[in-house]
């Protein structure tokens, strides 16, 4: 951020999000009731869809406010500006810190309910869709960036494997935090699960999907907002440290098993490297 | 995966911040979070903006212990994390002090600004790869956030009972 351009670029960003930001708190939390729930609408909502208004990738220059130098130089600044919030997240553990150990179990056991992405999508990929080799990158994990880079570290990101999870990518961080607003704040109104189970399904690994996730949980439950906090920073932060590992011993290897299963024609040997991955192996 | 540089700005990388950029970057999003805090809750401005600045400060030393040790390979949202439980743990000293200056500060409108952020730096590829990948991988993509909520919740709500 040395060059003058980059500094006037910098201060145009920043006044534009300044905007954002204001407007989006101002029009604050929203309810619609949907039947046998409810759904909140989120100010970090209007934030991210004001945003996407304004990107000049998305829609052209809308009235030439931002260009392409301002949507290079937002990249490195969501993790900066995530770094605050996940600071206080962390406080929320510490005077929670007996209640968290004590659920330590079930805060270990759930982060294996992220294989919940293989059991609900991939006989959906498969046997529903007919996906090919794509399934295989597109239902192993949540694809956040540590599973990028395990699929272009196993296939390449060329091949199928790396079309499917660069898709999930996508769509995690285009409709993520919607989903996960939506979801979370629907899924708390019906009352079936304890909140606190929900709260750490929020932690997948993403901050701002735990933001939305967690933020509509607490806003439906509002009493119980420091314990929700609590476990879902807490797992959030499980998943940082462990989801590696779980995505890559358990998830990648169950997901090929099952896809051999489905597709035992298919000869393509699981694990070539990258060399291959320009060829379209499984069409 | 190919760079294509167009008007030497190339938004197929993500930018690695030096130290320097990274400290600058955090004091220029910080009033962002302030501004909301103003919205967001009856604090008088120095009080939400010695919360901001408290949490500003753990956000660094979280920094500071990424780059410390690099070889444990966890990202700097960890190690904020970490700071951050440490900062509050009610049995150390300064516990008690840290929460009472960040304690009421609205975690909601803290995350407004990078949900800003989120929006304003979708790039070109990531909307070509959206485009390209076909209704049926993004119908998957869905189930797949869907699927790990659910799979998580539904162990967790079995699980707690039994620790009771």
């Amino acid at each position: 951020m040395d060059r003058p351009a980059d500094l006037v670029a910098a201060w145009r960003l920043l006044a534009v999000a300044l905007v954002v930001v204001v407007l989006s708190q101002l029009l604050g939390i929203r309810r619609i009731e949907v039947g046998i729930g409810t759904i909140l609408l989120l100010p970090l909502l209007y934030a991210f869809l004001a945003g996407l208004v304004l990107n000049p990738s998305i829609t052209g220059r809308v009235g030439k406010v931002l260009g392409r130098r301002e949507v290079r130089l937002a990249s490195p600044l969501i993790i900066v500006a995530i770094l605050p919030f996940i600071a206080r997240f962390g406080t929320t553990i510490g005077p929670d810190i007996e209640a968290v150990i004590a659920a330590g179990p079930a805060l270990l056991l759930q982060e294996l309910g992220n294989l919940g992405t293989i059991v609900l999508a991939f006989p959906v990929a498969v046997y529903l869709l007919r996906l090919r080799r794509e399934a295989i990158g597109a239902t192993f994990s949540v694809a956040r960036e540590p599973s990028l880079a395990i699929i272009a570290d196993r296939y390449g990101l060329r091949g199928p494997e790396g079309a499917g999870v660069l898709a999930v990518y996508v769509v995690g961080t285009l409709v993520g935090t919607i989903v996960f607003s939506v979801m979370a704040s629907f899924v708390a109104s019906l009352d079936v699960l304890d909140p606190r189970a929900l709260a750490m399904a929020c932690g997948v690994g993403s901050g701002s999907m735990m933001a939305a996730c967690s933020g509509a949980l607490a806003a439906t439950l509002p009493e119980m907002e420091d314990t929700i906090l609590a476990f879902a920073g807490t797992s959030n932060l499980l998943t940082y440290a462990t989801g590696m590992y779980v995505t890559l011993f358990v998830a990648l290897p169950l997901v090929e098993w099952m896809y051999r299963k489905a597709h035992p024609e298919d000869t393509r040997a699981a694990a070539k490297p990258a060399a291959t991955s320009d060829e379209e192996g499984a069409r | 995966m190919s760079a294509m540089p167009v008007d030497d700005v190339d938004d197929t990388q993500d930018e690695r911040l030096s130290l320097p950029s990274e400290m600058t970057a955090l004091l220029a999003v910080l009033p962002l979070g302030w501004a909301a805090q103003l919205i967001a809750t009856d604090l008088s401005a120095l009080r939400a903006a010695a919360g901001v600045l408290a949490l500003g400060l753990i956000a660094v030393v979280g920094i500071l212990l990424t780059r410390a040790l690099p070889f444990l390979r966890l990202p700097s949202v960890a190690w904020v994390s970490l700071v951050g439980i440490v900062a509050s743990l009610p049995m150390l000293p300064w516990g008690e002090a840290v929460v009472g200056v960040v304690g009421d500060i609205d975690f909601l409108a803290l995350s407004v600004p990078c949900l800003a952020f989120a929006g304003l730096a979708i790039s070109r590829r990531e909307v070509a790869i959206a485009r390209t990948s076909g209704w049926k991988l993004l119908v998957v993509g869905v189930l797949v956030l869907v699927g790990t909520f659910i799979g998580s919740a539904l162990i967790a709500d079995v699980t707690l009972p039994l620790l009771e």
